[in-house]
């Protein structure tokens, strides 16, 4: 009796055991990662067909001239984010060598974990500085810690988009570049248009922390010429600069040129004529509004800034993802995964073809001036402001709080002055004053 | 003979064992070892906070507003989904044939996604959607659907009842047929009129159906996610941040895994909780119209 007793139990442990390890997503291949003098790496590339693309016929290529490193590209999962994804992946031991589409913010998070390599740390990193000219661009990426975590990949130093259109009606013939020009703008177009807006975005009411890069964050670099917001756990923010976008948003409230409701496609269709554009949209725009024409419809233009600012060189949010390595590789995958980067990143017929790919402007500083890329914004003059832009563009935050700092400019400050429920001042102070507890 | 039994009885029961150790036991005995930690699980080190992340759980926006808005979808969703089944289901039931294919056909939106149904919604309930355009010039309604709070909240509990109306008007229905048609016929007989013949026969002999409805619709409540992360992620202002969205939020944009985890154990208390209350009210209201 007692035998049968322990055999029942023995039964339902192997079940349960085998149930488990059928459940397990551990890579079994992880073990294997060098096999044959061949060293595998794991490269989860961004969700997105274009860039899996670039990536597959990249790495082929770097395998046929480097047999000794087997590049297997898949794509990252977005279930229900691709943040969500990777953390879930280095939870369960089943991390990728390296990965692509990785923002600062989200770095700062994984690097205080101990989640990725220093990349300066790697040999050769120094070179694929050099070698890509991007040196300048790297300053601007360095972590409270002093190391580098992330290769830019591409920089998306965003835009204002204005309907050219209807501001010629209105009698402009450029983009207004200060706030009494825009405020000048807004009070025509709603004697002229009652019906339409200056800024028609739900997002706006919103306070989803990465909503603030596209709304906020783009004002304020350029009111405070490109003042860190946050320095380490110190709140650092101009205040003068940030009082003076908030009132601007005031104002555009309460003179009911902004629209916080959900609109389907309120730019392209006009009915507001103001929004901020990524070089993603002039590709999308290509296929599914092909009426949008650069300098007909639409002009793209820097931020506008508070009067008295200078209007040039007008800094901006960087819209910039890039690669990492992750921590939980083996010491031969890391190296590997260098040789890859340095192989990928010495020639820039590697980032012209990232460029015609994705129309993401690679991040280095000489996109304007090298020969290489001339061509392509030849034929893309829409993208040109773009790469112009590119040593003006303020990447985001290095905190790891960042998404509940992000969330607090939203809840706090910029969301309730939109709505109307708050003056910029007690706007600014309550969210100082919330920050700072978050930080502490 | 009742040993034999037994182990045949432990037999059959074992996959569900099974299921409910792997699936539920060991995810709650780690869901409470990491909810008195700071982990998050990518870090290689963690300590132990004890009961710190339910302090701080009790005083956050997020989950006072998470508590609340599972009450307020229940307020609409509940009611709204079982006058929906219940319509459907007596439709269905008048039907003189194809009872089967109308009920598939209402039962589809169940196995529809809610990330699809949630991005169609969106559409139509755009500010420039010819549906606002429509009210806004035929009656002068200018409607935030998704920006304020009690919009956005029926909107999404709309949505769900809309997912859910087919999957319960089939529990319904078979409820419908396991009514004894004479006490219908004895009540003709006594000059019942249909109103009194639906409030005083078909309810109350529903009970068995309407009570697995009720339980099924209020645990929905506690469980809504995709709708709400499709389209208002959880506002305006908490208005629509469910128990899941706030776990999310904070596991996976945060990634406070042992903070979600000790969020994931309260609103688990206040599900059993309330379902338990609400059981027991069902059974009262069972008993006091003869079902024990």
């Amino acid at each position: 009796m007692k035998v049968k007793k322990v055999a029942s139990v023995l039964l339902a442990a192997s079940l349960a055991v085998s149930g488990l390890a059928a459940c397990s997503g551990k890579d079994q291949s992880k073990g294997e990662s060098s096999k044959d003098g061949v060293t595998t790496i794991e490269f989860w590339a961004a969700p997105n067909p274009t860039q899996q693309v670039y990536w597959k016929e990249v790495a082929q290529q770097f395998t046929k001239e480097n047999p000794k490193i087997k590049v297997n590209v898949s794509p990252m999962k977005e279930s229900p984010t691709s943040e969500a994804s990777i953390q879930s992946a280095i939870a369960g031991g089943s991390a990728p060598t390296m990965s692509e589409n990785i923002n600062r913010g989200f770095a700062a998070q994984l690097a205080e974990s101990k989640a990725l390599v220093p990349l300066d740390t790697l040999a050769g990193w120094d070179e694929v500085k050099k070698e890509r000219n991007m040196e300048n661009t790297m300053k601007g990426w360095q972590f409270a810690d002093s190391h580098q975590y992330v290769l830019p990949i591409y920089s998306n130093a965003m835009l204002f988009g204005w309907r050219i259109d209807v501001l010629k009606e209105l009698g402009y013939n450029e983009a207004p570049k200060t706030y009494s020009e825009m405020l000048d703008v807004a009070k025509k177009l709603k004697q002229k248009y009652p019906d339409k807006y200056v800024w028609a975005k739900a997002d706006l009411a919103d306070p989803t922390a990465w909503k603030r890069w596209f709304d906020f964050f783009m004002l304020y670099d350029a009111a405070s010429n490109g003042n860190k917001f946050i320095e380490g756990t110190k709140f650092t923010g101009d205040q003068k600069a940030g009082e003076q976008v908030l009132t601007l948003m005031a104002v555009l409230q309460k003179n009911k040129a902004l629209l916080t409701k959900q609109a389907k496609d309120p730019f392209e269709n006009a009915l507001g004529i103001f929004s901020d554009i990524g070089p993603w949209t002039i590709a999308y725009w290509k296929d599914k509004f092909p009426k949008m024409k650069y300098n007909e419809t639409y002009t793209l233009s820097l931020p506008p800034v508070p009067d008295g600012v200078d209007t040039t060189n007008v800094k901006t949010f960087a819209d910039t993802k890039g690669l990492v390595i992750y921590a939980s590789a083996t010491k031969a995958q890391q190296e590997a995964a260098m040789k890859f980067i340095k192989w990928v990143y010495s020639k820039p017929e590697n980032d012209v073809k990232w460029l015609e790919k994705t129309s993401l402007p690679p991040a280095r500083d000489d996109l304007t001036t090298n020969d290489s890329f001339k061509a392509f914004f030849d034929k893309n003059p829409a993208l040109q402001p773009y790469a112009a832009a590119v040593p003006n563009a303020i990447p985001p935050m290095d905190n790891a709080k960042y998404n509940d700092l992000q969330t607090i400019i939203g809840q706090q400050a910029f969301n309730p002055v939109v709505k109307g429920e708050k003056d910029p001042k007690t706007a600014w102070q309550d969210m100082q004053k919330a920050i700072e507890g978050a930080l502490k | 003979m009742r040993t034999k039994e037994g182990r045949l009885g432990w037999l059959f029961a074992s996959p569900y064992l099974l299921y409910a150790v792997v699936f539920f036991l060991i995810p709650l005995v780690w869901s409470l070892f990491l909810s008195a930690t700071n982990w998050n699980l990518i870090s290689p080190t963690f300590s132990f906070v004890g009961i710190q992340n339910y302090l701080e759980a009790f005083k956050s926006p997020g989950v006072q507003a998470a508590f609340f808005v599972a009450f307020k979808f229940m307020a609409v969703f509940v009611p709204l989904v079982i006058a929906l089944s219940i319509i459907v289901a007596l439709i269905v039931q008048g039907l003189p044939r194809f009872k089967g294919i109308f009920l598939i056909g209402f039962f589809l939106p169940y196995l529809a996604s809610g990330v699809v149904s949630s991005l169609i919604v969106k559409g139509i309930l755009s500010y420039n959607s010819p549906v606002n355009e429509f009210l806004r010039k035929a009656f002068g309604l200018d409607i935030d659907w998704l920006g304020s709070p009690f919009a956005a909240l029926f909107v999404v509990a709309l949505i769900i009842a809309w997912k859910f109306t087919g999957y319960y008007a089939l529990i319904l229905t078979s409820g419908f047929e396991s009514i004894n048609k004479e006490v219908y016929e004895a009540a003709m007989i006594d000059g019942v009129n249909a109103w009194q013949r639906f409030w005083k026969i078909t309810f109350p002999l529903l009970y068995p159906a309407l009570y697995t409805v009720l339980i099924l619709a209020i645990g929905v409540t506690f469980g809504i996610f995709t709708e709400v992360y499709q389209l208002t992620g959880g506002g305006p202002n908490f208005a629509t941040n469910t128990w899941q969205m706030e776990i999310f939020s904070r596991a996976f944009t945060n990634l406070q895994a042992g903070y979600a985890s000790a969020i994931a154990i309260i609103a688990s208390v206040v599900t059993f909780i309330s379902i338990y209350v609400i059981r027991k009210l069902l059974e009262l209201w069972g008993k006091r119209n003869g079902w024990d």
